[in-house]
């Protein structure tokens, strides 16, 4: 199976800070990978390089086979944490004119943006504007914006953050939906039920792997009950390992 | 009431303006600059010589060459001005060529025979020259015209002759004379209007596209940086040209005032304004990180502007250094070369270089918009 992402040795510094420390991740086509870490672990700023927002300090990092930027960022779906949308313009406006951003006609853009309001539930509202949403509201019309151009590849910056429990349910019901129809999901958390739902887990930790496998693999060869604890196992054994 | 709480708010916005230095700075360095510049501006002192040409056609009459005439004295009278800078020209199409090429600010022309018709108690006249879209510099050469011929008359008062009867012709080589003090001001207000309110617009705009993420979210987008600006430009060009329409049409058809050039010039040149200042708004919207800051930047960068962009003041008196510093504001080229239009009734090739100036500040932008966005994804 193809490689959707390819890390080798990736490190990112600002200034005398180490975001990424020589991290090596391979996420195969179709995975749903879960990116879990603590704060300052280094999974926002994976995110950004992948995105291209980013140039790597080192290593080499290549994204759907090309090398991230421009060429490769219209088959990428980059959701941020928090709501990036045009508070001014309606949830139509704004999923349109994300669409045309990412090649659309404006045509397609019309209708995508008529199934995509729909995927996240908020048909008959397209003509709100978006200040007049509720959190929960925006946080599904930027997911929708992120994915209206119908990504290959579709990465996700801790999406939950912020959203109540019934949201955070149906959240991950579209990304699984998403996955399940071939979309390759790269998505940040750190909240380990959530990362119970991935296909695979990454532990990161000081902008390094620490651990990679199904969450049921990582708990067995910690001897955890939980992923927390197996995070602290891990992180705690790296230097022996 | 509680004490104590005042005094809390109190200390937290003193606290809050510790943190924020260039505020503070703002507020207390930009009163000064523009105290000093409108000390400078509307004080006497300071101020640079008028460069103008005197044709002096009444050099001799009757059977005593030698002895001072209208002209002479004149001429010694306008030599003696600190406000002048005179220089002679050989005829009066020469000297209305260096006030329609803007080497002087204007000239004056006294015809032969000036003095023999003073003494046979005929009127005579003096021909002032003036360039004639700029009042304020019209004002000061024909003022100090005024002046020479007090003088004269208080000499020839002296020497025992009556009062010579002589008039000021003021003739203007561009424009005509019969305009309003707002067919002056219209070219200058069109221009404070389109410039502040489109880098007001963008700045502000651009700022929230940054602080919303919106920015980042376009940057991971297979949109270039220069599809971005440019598409920036197109919007607000077209909401900007809209404006000036409405201002431009607001001023001919309501005040009536007149616009002796080419209509679709007047528009030209406030487009590539407009542009020049999208780009500026844009640039500067990341040295800023909020609304309030984004307004900080007017009293810095468009106050000077107005002073010194040739509004009020003309631009050819100012101190050299302030002059240079003129040239290099785009409300001076704007201010400047719509009066061209507008009053003087100016076409293309007149305002060339204005509009080359105005070009060459709105690429300048563009780069400098261009290296802001460089900035943002690194």
């Amino acid at each position: 199976m193809a490689l959707a992402i390819e890390v080798a040795g990736l490190s990112r510094t600002f200034g005398a800070l180490r975001a990424l420390d020589g991290l090596d991740l391979d996420v195969d086509e179709g995975e749903m990978l879960g990116l879990v870490g603590p704060n300052g672990a280094g999974k926002t700023t994976l995110i950004r390089v992948l995105a291209g927002l980013l140039r790597p300090s080192g290593g080499t990092v290549r994204v759907l086979g090309s090398r991230p930027g421009r060429d490769v960022a219209a088959q990428i779906g980059y959701m941020t944490q928090s709501p990036a949308l045009y508070e001014d313009l309606s949830i139509r406006d704004n999923l349109v004119f994300f669409g045309r951003l990412f090649g659309l006609s404006a045509a397609d853009a019309r209708t995508r943006a008529e199934e995509f309001t729909a995927l996240v539930e908020l048909e008959g509202r397209e003509r709100t504007p978006v200040r007049l949403l509720s959190g929960g509201m925006r946080q599904r019309t930027n997911l929708a914006c992120s994915m209206v151009h119908r990504p290959r590849l579709l990465l996700l910056d801790e999406p939950t953050v912020g959203v109540d429990p019934l949201l955070r349910l149906r959240l991950w019901d579209h990304f699984r939906t998403l996955n399940a129809h071939g979309t390759t999901i790269l998505v940040t958390t750190h909240v380990m039920d959530e990362a119970e739902r991935c296909t695979r887990v990454v532990l990161l930790s000081d902008g390094r792997s620490i651990g990679s496998g199904t969450p049921a693999e990582l708990r067995g060869r910690a001897g955890a009950a939980t992923l927390e604890e197996a995070f602290l196992v891990f992180r705690d054994s790296r230097g022996d390992a | 009431m509680s004490g104590s709480r005042v005094l809390a708010i109190a200390v937290r916005i003193l606290r809050q303006f510790r943190h924020d230095p260039r505020s503070v700075g703002l507020i207390l360095v930009v009163p000064l600059v523009v105290m000093a510049l409108v000390g400078y501006l509307v004080g006497d002192a300071g101020k640079e010589p008028l460069p103008v040409s005197l044709v002096n056609e009444d050099t001799a009459f009757g059977e005593a060459p030698g002895s001072p005439t209208i002209g002479t004295t004149l001429a010694s009278a306008l030599e003696g001005q600190a406000g002048l800078e005179v220089s002679e020209a050989p005829d009066a199409d020469e000297a209305e060529r260096r006030v329609r090429d803007g080497e002087t600010a204007g000239a004056i022309v006294v015809p032969a025979g000036v003095t023999e018709a003073v003494l046979a108690g005929r009127p005579a006249q003096v021909t002032v020259i003036v360039v004639g879209i700029e009042p304020g510099l019209d004002d000061r050469v024909v003022g100090a015209v005024r002046l020479a011929m007090a003088e004269v008359a208080a000499a020839a008062a002296r020497g025992g002759a009556g009062l010579p009867q002589v008039t000021i012709d003021r003739v203007p080589v561009e424009g005509s004379k019969d305009l309003s003090v707002l067919d002056f001001f219209a070219p200058a207000l069109i221009v404070v209007f389109v410039f502040l309110f489109t880098f007001m617009l963008t700045s502000v705009s651009f700022l929230r596209e940054r602080s919303s993420g919106t920015l980042e979210r376009l940057m991971a987008s297979p949109a270039s940086r220069l599809d971005l600006l440019l598409g920036y430009l197109l919007g607000f060009v077209g909401f900007a040209m809209l404006q000036a329409l409405v201002v431009l049409g607001y001023a001919t058809i309501v005040l009536d005032v007149k616009i002796a050039g080419p209509t679709w010039l007047v528009l030209l040149t406030l487009m590539i304004l407009v542009i020049g200042v999208v780009n500026l708004g844009i640039a500067l919207s990341f040295f800023a990180r909020n609304e309030l800051q984004v307004v900080q930047f007017i009293p810095l960068i468009f106050v000077p502007q107005v002073f010194l962009g040739g509004l009020f003041w003309p631009v050819q008196t100012l101190w050299p250094p302030l002059r240079l510093l003129s040239q290099v504001f785009p409300v001076t080229h704007a201010v400047v070369g719509l009066r061209e239009v507008m009053v003087g009734g100016a076409g293309v090739a007149e305002v060339a270089s204005r509009l080359a100036a105005l070009l060459a500040f709105a690429v300048a932008m563009l780069l400098l918009g261009i290296l802001a966005l460089r900035k943002q994804r690194a």
